[in-house]
């Protein structure tokens, strides 16, 4: 089969800390 | 002071240093045992840090918080090729762009094409970058490459 792209690693993301900065 | 830990954490995010950003997250921890925004940097980090033990390690000691971690979960349990698991963690989940994508990513490996496709074109709308590279190999695999 094809190969895929691991598309939902990019959807684990870092969390915003400007308001703990 | 706990705003210069976030500081150093976000610097470390910016720079991908990953190791770093575990390092300050757990003195972040140290202070505030339970603060989301630090255990979230943690089991991120692992993640990309390619650590997915570690990340589960970090998800299960965090099990009693009020923190969702059902896709980061399932992510690590795909990376470990548990896809039954995997699929389990994210049917806790309400459906939503990210789990959709996983979810299909699951669904191809273990060779179901045609859900998997199905799961490609309900995300058609959507803004993914690079979705059609995998909408159109689950329906070559599918053997539905007319579509
Ligand atoms: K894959």
């Amino acid at each position: 089969n094809p190969i895929v792209l691991d598309l939902a690693y990019n959807c684990v993301e870092f969390p915003s800390l400007e308001s703990r900065m | 002071p706990i705003e210069d830990l976030f500081a150093s954490l976000n610097k470390h995010i910016q720079r991908s240093e990953y190791k770093q950003v575990v390092k300050v997250a757990d003195q972040v921890l140290g202070i505030a045992p339970g603060d989301e925004d630090a255990i979230r940097c943690k089991v991120v980090a692992l993640i990309k840090n390619d650590s997915i033990e570690e990340a589960l390690t970090a998800i299960q000691s965090a099990r009693n918080l009020p923190i969702d971690f059902s896709f980061h979960k399932a992510y690590c349990l795909y990376r470990q090729n548990k896809l039954d698991e995997a699929l389990d963690s994210l049917k806790s989940k309400e459906r939503s762009t990210s789990s959709m994508l996983l979810e299909s990513q699951i669904l191809y490996r273990q060779g179901k094409m045609d859900a998997c496709a199905d799961i490609y074109q309900k995300l058609q709308k959507s803004n993914v970058e690079s979705l059609e590279i995998n909408a159109i190999a689950s329906l070559v695999a599918a053997g539905r490459a007319s579509e």
